[in-house]
């Protein structure tokens, strides 16, 4: 049981690290600079899913403390840059 | 007074979940870095009344169970729509008045409104009309407004004031 | 007996998750513009990491403090950001497919669709 739970953690992070490949592409062929915003939050929330995922192989909970200075610093990041889109300033 | 022990009750709470270690001097602890932040933070303007504690649970309770139910039915009819070979959406922008006066009613108006089902508020002007982008339009303007007036009822009852 | 109900669940848990990160890629990349494909992307990427958390949650040895909080920050910021997002797309008026004035049809609202300064 715990090798098959293990294999289902393997796979979800191989297709995780293929869907960062996936959006990383489009966010380099983005349309206009908004689409090219979507697609650095999505792979800032695919980062924390994959260190989620790495947290849930090793069993360890040290991990999780990364994924939230991750999640509070993509979050900063995004909005800052839709400010800075929005009104040209940042602040 | 009351408005900056409510305030100071939930950031130690919150350190606490952070911690997870419910013993009393982690509890001191977390006081002192309570009051710190709370030193540290520009004080806004008091002037509502923060009486009747107890009487905004259960419409604070109603409000959560409100938004979890939008939230999961989000997420499946967003899954529906993006699984579906022929996209079947009508994107558009329907404007839906929010019903509240206050800023703090309007921005958690323009939050709840985002994790119902295919809604994405782009905008709120000065008379508190929110700009809300559509997945599908079809009459979506009346079952729109009358959640929105469910829940601008229930946030006037949890801030205990007309908002 | 326990332990393996709870590797089910996380099992489980895990693979919806992995479901609905797949969903939300698939829609940023089928949705037509810019507005659609913030709804695909800022709730259902949101979405398989927080069911992620909740196998993380029964698996790991993570308090449910640090998992809950986490959650909840997540389904806050997930929102804000998109909102953040989609008030820039129409600050500087980025392109938008079919209509923008379907409020105008049901009522007395003003036309929305005014570019701003």
């Amino acid at each position: 049981m715990t090798g098959l739970f293990n294999m289902i953690l393997y796979v979800a992070l191989s297709v995780h690290i293929i869907l960062m490949g996936v959006a990383f592409v489009h966010l380099w062929h983005g349309e206009n600079a908004v689409d090219r915003l979507i697609g650095y939050d999505l792979l800032g929330t695919l980062t924390l899913a994959v260190l989620v995922l790495v947290s849930l192989i090793y069993r360890q909970s040290l991990y999780i403390d990364v994924a939230l200075a991750l999640a509070v610093l993509s979050f900063v990041g995004s909005v800052a840059l839709a400010k800075y889109l929005a009104d040209d300033k940042m602040f | 007074m009351a408005c900056q022990m409510r305030t100071m009750f939930f950031l130690i709470l919150a350190y606490l979940l952070l911690t997870a270690n419910p013993e009393w001097s982690n509890v001191v602890l977390g006081a002192a870095v309570a009051v710190l932040v709370m030193a540290l933070i520009p004080r806004t303007a008091d002037v509502r009344e923060c009486q009747g504690f107890l009487k905004v649970v259960p419409a604070a309770l109603q409000y959560g169970v409100i938004l979890g139910v939008d939230l999961v039915k989000s997420g499946i009819q967003v899954a529906r729509i993006v699984l579906h070979p022929k996209l079947p959406i009508r994107p558009g922008i329907v404007a839906v008045p929010a019903g509240c006066r206050s800023d703090l009613g309007r921005a958690l108006s323009a939050h709840a409104m985002t994790l119902t089902p295919g809604q994405l508020v782009v905008g709120i002007d000065e008379s508190g009309m929110l700009y809300t982008h559509c997945l599908d339009t079809t009459d979506a303007y009346a079952s729109m407004t009358r959640a929105q007036e469910t829940r601008a009822e229930l946030l006037q009852r949890i801030f205990l004031s007309p908002q | 007996m326990q332990t393996v109900l709870f590797e089910i669940l996380a099992a489980a848990a895990v693979i919806t998750g992995t479901f609905f990160s797949v969903v939300g890629v698939l829609g940023f990349i089928r949705m037509p513009d810019v507005y659609t494909r913030l709804h695909a992307t800022g709730k259902v990427g949101v979405f398989g990491v927080v069911f992620l958390l909740i196998a993380a949650v029964i698996e790991t040895p993570l308090g449910w403090g640090k998992g809950l909080f986490l959650i909840f920050f997540l389904l806050v910021t997930g929102a804000v950001t998109a909102h953040a997002i989609a008030s820039a797309a129409y600050h500087i008026n980025i392109p938008m497919e079919g209509k923008g004035d379907a409020g105008r049809d049901s009522g007395d609202t003003p036309p929305p669709w005014e570019p701003r300064a």
